[in-house]
């Protein structure tokens, strides 16, 4: 409700009509309220009302059909002793490290070269950008069939190169590198983009500057480019740690062909579940709803967690 | 043009009052079921021949508007949903046969087709199909749509060089235990170097499962999944595995594929509708298949039904518009049409289920399925056994593919049964 006063600080031009004294209270506004109100209205309808109906949700039994059935704390008991839910996090976390840290290095790279591009600047943003707006179970199906055991392209190369066959798809690591790899090839031009944005705002004078002072390249790099990119740098860890925690099509759409039963197993071990189909699979395979949402209320507490560690990254950025 | 602050602010005004007055009339007027002459069915891609739809539309046209309505993606979640949000339910929805078990235990969302006279056609239905739609409380949820006789497709021109039977007749009843079927897994892959007569261990352990008259929870709640039935599937899955007639192939990849175009998995376990995706998967070998019986017996995996909702504001002409688009006849059109096989055992003699066919070179393959469809056991399907079933095939899964210790693999399988159990108030 903070609102109302920064938009009444110019009173006369909001309204020719005399303004009442601020006291009057929030009726008087009450066209400055309709005015936002269908943004909170869609909230509350699609944002708020889900939500809370999701934590009552997690206090109840309830097949998605029948009567709900009150069930206390059970599902939360339950939740913290589910092996599978904290292998799900271990699933999350390490397929989010895995693909994260490559695609900054590699966006990084691929934007300084863009930077330094001279011909067909345009050409190569496009083309880097393009992975990020193709449709996601399309990719993944094609990635199916580059990590495929016996004619997949990557095991093509290994044998090219006088290594052996890896069982990407079946076995617990190959699946998280598949997938790992699937994200950093749908990300890495589109966080060069944003490092592109974040390089050319590096003035030039910096770079004259290093240069007169005997600095080569690489010294630039890591003393000039790199410091002053820090926000940038921030900015995409941030963003791929959102998408990373909620990664879902990419092994849904890559595993699902390897499990007779469950889209939403993750392949052999589970290797491939991440929280939010180990969050699918109880919730729709299952048909229990409370639990699955008591599971959606424990990726939010790891959500929050990692937000709260990126908040304190950043606040140790604003204090320097 | 300049907008000024006050005409935006108006512009504004109005269409956030227009936008909230139509949200809550169209909130106060939307309908539970259809309206008027509309009559709503809800399927899914491949669920119902297209041809019937339409015939159906123009019988019933003078009466109903019929509007059949494919839905896409996980079709169960979002029946429910709508279902549950009780605006815009479809007066004719299918309900597939694995996802039965979880709509039985709400029979009151649906009207009872014995009310509208379905026990006189009984005797025309598959007996056993015609029971699973049946509930705790005796009333009937679904109308039977078409089933899934398990069989055994294989390559008749691998076989001969394996010294396998390669006749569909000399292949039903020379390999028609479980025993023969992986003794000759064991001389295939001897004389075939690289040949598997499984693709993965956990189809064999479900059609086992299948096979039987039990599942994994009984009608008491209590669970059955640690009995001999399951152990039993599970022991065969260990052994093929263990004699190496298991190929390391995932399902659905382009290797699978390949290996099956160059006759390295020659054999595959699976229901008839299964034959419209090796058509489709692997055209080249046209002409290089043929099916014969199941070895260990008959078993069914999907199918699905036709349900009237409780939304339907005319079940008696939903009703008869059904059974009309399931009788034998248009039963026997769905087959021709997108291969959903007849649970109506008199359209097995028609003569356009008796069709050879090319693909499976020129084989007649009703002579198969026909006559399993007729014998497939009887079982209780519990709401709960898609969420305690799913530990023992990840355990077995566990064993076939990352080579845990098969012993340990049922250990863990069952204290997670136990666990999953407790939780959901399934006795143990």
């Amino acid at each position: 409700m903070a609102t109302a006063p920064v938009i009444d600080t110019p009173p006369a031009t909001v309204t020719t009509a005399p303004a009442g004294p601020a006291r009057k209270g929030i009726l008087s506004h009450w066209r400055l309220y309709a005015a936002i109100s269908p943004f909170y209205l869609l909230f509350l309808a699609f944002g708020l009302i889900p939500v809370g109906f999701s934590l009552y949700l997690s206090f109840h039994r309830w097949d998605g059909l029948g009567s709900m059935e009150f069930a206390g704390l059970s599902q939360y008991r339950y939740l913290l002793s589910d092996s599978q839910f904290w292998g799900s996090i271990g699933n999350t976390v390490v397929i989010w490290a895995l693909a994260t840290f490559p695609m900054i290095f590699l966006a990084m790279v691929t934007a300084v070269l863009l930077n330094s591009a001279v011909r067909f600047k345009n050409v190569y943003r496009f083309a880097y950008f393009l992975p990020n707006v193709t449709s996601i179970v399309a990719v993944a199906i094609i990635f199916g069939s580059v990590f495929s055991t016996n004619f997949g392209l990557v095991n093509a190369l290994l044998q090219a190169v006088g290594l052996d066959q890896v069982a990407w798809l079946n076995s617990p690591w190959g699946i998280k590198v598949a997938i790992a790899t699937l994200m950093t090839w749908q990300w890495t031009g589109y966080n060069a983009i944003i490092f592109l944005a974040g390089l050319q705002t590096i003035p030039s004078e910096l770079y004259e500057a290093a240069r007169m002072d005997g600095a080569g390249p690489v010294q630039t790099f890591f003393r000039v480019t790199l410091p002053l990119m820090r926000p940038v740098l921030l900015f995409v860890l941030v963003i791929s740690t959102v998408t990373g925690l909620q990664s879902f099509s990419e092994p849904q759409v890559l595993l699902q062909t390897t499990d007779n039963n469950s889209s939403f197993a993750g392949g052999p071990g589970h290797a491939g579940q991440t929280m939010v189909l180990y969050f699918f699979q109880q919730t729709f395979d299952n048909n229990d709803f409370g639990y699955g949402a008591a599971v959606a209320w424990g990726i939010f507490l790891v959500v929050v967690l990692f937000s709260i560690i990126n908040w304190r990254l950043v606040q140790r950025r604003g204090e320097e | 043009m300049r907008l000024s602050r006050r005409s935006l602010l108006r512009a504004g005004l109005a269409g956030t009052a227009a936008t909230a007055l139509g949200g809550l009339a169209s909130g106060c007027a939307v309908p539970t079921g259809s309206t008027g002459r509309n009559m709503v069915l809800w399927y899914w891609s491949g669920g119902l021949s297209p041809k019937v739809l339409q015939k159906a539309k123009a019988r019933y046209d003078s009466a109903v508007n019929l509007q059949a309505i494919q839905i896409g993606g996980y079709y169960r979640s979002k029946l429910m949903t709508t279902m549950t949000g009780r605006a815009h339910v479809p007066d004719i929805a299918g309900l597939k046969g694995e996802d039965m078990a979880s709509y039985l235990p709400n029979s009151d969302q649906f009207v009872d087709l014995r009310t509208l006279g379905a026990d006189r056609l009984k005797d025309r239905y598959l007996t056993w199909k015609w029971d699973e739609a049946i509930a705790e409380d005796g009333s009937m949820v679904g109308f039977p749509i078409d089933c899934g006789p398990v069989a055994h497709y294989y390559q008749p021109a691998v076989f001969e060089k394996a010294g396998l039977p390669y006749e569909p007749d000399d292949v039903s009843r020379e390999l028609d235990t479980w025993e023969k079927f992986l003794a000759a897994g064991e001389q295939l892959k001897k004389r075939v170097p690289g040949a598997f007569i499984l693709t993965d261990a956990l189809s064999i352990y479900g059609i086992s499962v299948n096979q039987t008259t039990k599942r994994f929870v009984d009608k008491d709640r209590h669970f059955i999944g640690d009995q001999e039935h399951v152990r039993t599937a599970w022991d065969r899955a260990v052994e093929a595995t263990r004699r190496g007639l298991v190929s390391k192939i995932v399902n659905g990849t382009p290797d699978n594929i390949s290996a099956t175009e160059r006759g390295l998995l020659p054999s595959q376990l699976n229901a008839s509708w299964a034959a419209g995706d090796i058509k489709l998967n692997t055209p080249k070998t046209k002409g290089k298949w043929r099916v014969a019986n199941c070895p260990g017996g008959p078993s069914n995996i999907g199918g699905s039904f036709l349900s009237i909702t409780k939304a339907c504001r005319e079940p008696e002409k939903a009703f008869e518009m059904i059974t009309w688009m399931l009788d034998a006849d248009n039963q026997a059109q769905g087959f021709v049409d997108s291969v959903l096989f007849p649970s109506t055992p008199a359209s097995y003699r028609m003569a356009k289920l008796r069709e050879p066919d090319e693909f499976f070179g020129g084989q007649i393959t009703m002579d198969v399925f026909g006559p399993a469809a007729q014998k497939i056991p009887v079982a209780f399907n519990s709401p709960y056994d898609i969420a305690l079933k799913t530990p023992i095939d990840d355990e077995l899964r566990n064993f076939s593919v990352l080579g845990k210790d098969p012993d340990q693999a049922w250990k863990d399988a069952m204290s997670k049964c136990r666990r999953i159990a407790d939780h959901l108030g399934v006795s143990y």
